[in-house]
């Protein structure tokens, strides 16, 4: 018998649960002074910002993050002796919501933030932890476009603070307003919605052009679906864009949707110069309960988005307290490797 | 600095056309040189020479910032990636193919699997995720067999009922008393982009893209 055989027999042998559970890890020392050096330097922006922390528990209802209000089908559940079906938290925006619309009900406008982890279930080899360490901020009770861009310029600002240059990232900006109002306006199901969302998502034009040809009736509905594969534009050339979708507008909803996208871009190149944007109307996806402004935050060195956020105006009315929202997030675990915080 | 992943496959030298159009040409010949990274002649780019299910991968986690591969081993593979470009090159069907005369053969079309009363269909495969979603849409229990190559043996030799594989002609299929029973997914080449890169290199892969994407 080889080695490996009477190791993979005898497993009494093996010490149990020698490694964290897949998709999660310990922090020891210098990674964890590295971790909490990062956090310190987003905290003390936050916090410079007008918001002030607050620690939601690590496990909630299930319900509060029910399917179409973000990760319900990704959150890690159990049923606790008493058979409520519980979660481990797997947005903390959810959480926040919750906290905003109850003990916080009727104080507008509130600027919140929070740091710690969420677990969600995640494909096995994608590289994706289960376990994500966060940080992040909601401003509450504010509807305008000024509301929008103080968000993205504070998510700018943290990447600053982190050490990474303005030059090393990117935000890509839309609106989820413009798809939904097209999606209305072509009759869409929702499997045909959720067919769109994949396509426009990977910049799938192809595959998006089959699916427009034949499934959505000619119009400028299908017209301006087609547009949001297009690849997205700096800021300063993206007028062009905009007026081209403008044109294509199948009624006032998708209209009243880019312009409030425009209004934003305007009041954050006003309020941040500096910062890297680029103008992407197919920015589509994410969590389900977004309804307008949405971005997604890039740093070279990370493969994938290190944060993002958006607007979710009916989150709130969940749990009794409708008042509209924007916040983000950002993805400690992509970033500390790249930060050099002061 | 452009990373490129191509595959060494059989549309290597229709890739290696396509990135030609664009300009880039790897400094040099794949087919003489043990060399696995090549750098872009002139550019600001290099090329990765890699197995062609193992492009997605690459592109995903960053180590390419782009790449050609086929729909076949983008859907397999699961990566979260961007698909901007149809190449039009390397055109298969991915099809659903049993033994002539076999209950699957007979069956499918009236909505029976053709599975033996008391156990799942057997299907072998080198696609278990397109081959297993294909079958979940049809709510047919199924029992996957992953192989790694000669797939139509599998069908021949009582291993499975049925098989899920790549079918150019259709010749190796009729030497072996198969026929295809349904087709899953139209397969052609596509041009892969990490969704970082995407936004972060955007000036460098715009026109990369078009030239790329347009006439010769």
């Amino acid at each position: 018998m080889t080695p490996l055989d009477s190791r993979s027999n005898n497993a009494s042998e093996a010490p149990p649960r020698a490694a964290p559970p897949q998709g999660t890890q310990d922090l020891l020392f210098e990674a964890a002074r590295r971790l909490r050096r990062c956090e310190t330097a987003l905290a003390r922006v936050f916090e410079e910002h007008g918001f002030a922390e607050v620690i939601p528990p690590s496990i909630e209802s299930a319900e509060v993050f029910a399917d179409g209000a973000g990760s319900g089908a990704e959150a890690l559940r159990a049923v606790d002796r008493h058979g409520h079906l519980l979660a481990l938290r797997a947005d903390f925006t959810a959480q926040v919501a919750r906290i905003a619309a109850t003990r916080l009900s009727g104080i507008s406008p509130l600027r919140l933030y929070y740091r710690g982890s969420v677990v969600r279930e995640t494909a096995a080899g994608s590289g994706v932890p289960r376990e994500r360490l966060q940080a992040g901020c909601e401003l509450v009770g504010e509807a305008g476009p000024g509301a929008d861009a103080e968000m993205v310029a504070l998510a700018s600002a943290s990447l600053l603070a982190l050490g990474i240059p303005a030059g090393a990232a990117r935000i890509a900006v839309g609106t989820v307003g413009y798809f939904s109002a097209l999606i209305a306006a072509a009759g869409a199901s929702a499997r045909l919605a959720r067919a769109l969302t994949d396509a426009i998502d990977r910049k799938d034009l192809p595959g998006l052009t089959l699916l427009c040809t034949r499934e959505v009736p000619p119009g400028k509905a299908r017209e301006a679906l087609l547009m949001l594969a297009q690849p997205p534009r700096r800021q300063a050339e993206a007028s062009a864009l905009l007026s081209r979708a403008r044109d294509l507008s199948p009624g006032e909803p998708a209209s009243a949707a880019l312009q409030r996208l425009s209004a934003a871009l305007d009041l954050l190149q006003a309020r941040e110069p500096g910062a890297e944007l680029e103008v992407d109307l197919g920015e589509v996806r994410g969590l389900g309960y977004y309804t307008g402004l949405v971005f997604n935050l890039y740093a070279a060195g990370a493969p994938r988005a290190v944060g993002g956020g958006g607007r979710y105006d009916t989150l709130l009315g969940r749990f009794g307290d409708p008042r509209p929202a924007v916040g983000f997030s950002l993805d400690l675990d992509a970033l500390v490797p790249l930060a050099r915080p002061a | 600095m452009i990373t490129i992943a191509l595959p060494k496959g059989r549309t290597l030298q229709a890739t290696l056309e396509r990135f030609s159009r664009a300009g880039l040409l790897p400094e040099e010949d794949f087919a003489s040189t043990r060399k696995l990274i090549v750098p872009a002649r002139g550019a600001a780019a290099r090329f990765l020479l890699l197995k062609d299910p193992d492009v997605p991968l690459y592109v995903e986690r960053g180590a390419a910032d782009l790449g050609v591969c086929g729909l076949d081993h983008v859907l397999e593979s699961g990566a979260d990636l961007l698909v901007p470009l149809d190449l039009g090159f390397g055109t298969c069907r991915l099809c659903l193919a049993a033994p002539k005369d076999s209950a699957v053969a007979r069956g499918w079309r009236s909505g029976e699997s053709g599975a033996e009363r008391g156990r799942s269909l057997r299907v072998a495969t080198k696609y278990p995720r397109l081959a297993a979603r294909a079958f979940a849409r049809r709510g047919v229990p199924v029992d996957v067999v992953r192989l790694y190559g000669s797939v139509e043996l599998a069908a021949v030799s009582d291993l499975a009922d049925a098989i899920v594989d790549l079918v150019e002609t259709g010749r190796t299929l009729e030497d072996n008393g198969l026929v295809v029973v349904e087709e899953l997914l139209q397969v052609s080449a596509r041009l892969v982009v990490n969704r970082a890169s995407y936004r972060l290199k955007l000036e460098e892969l715009l026109p990369l893209l078009e030239r790329m994407g347009g006439p010769p």
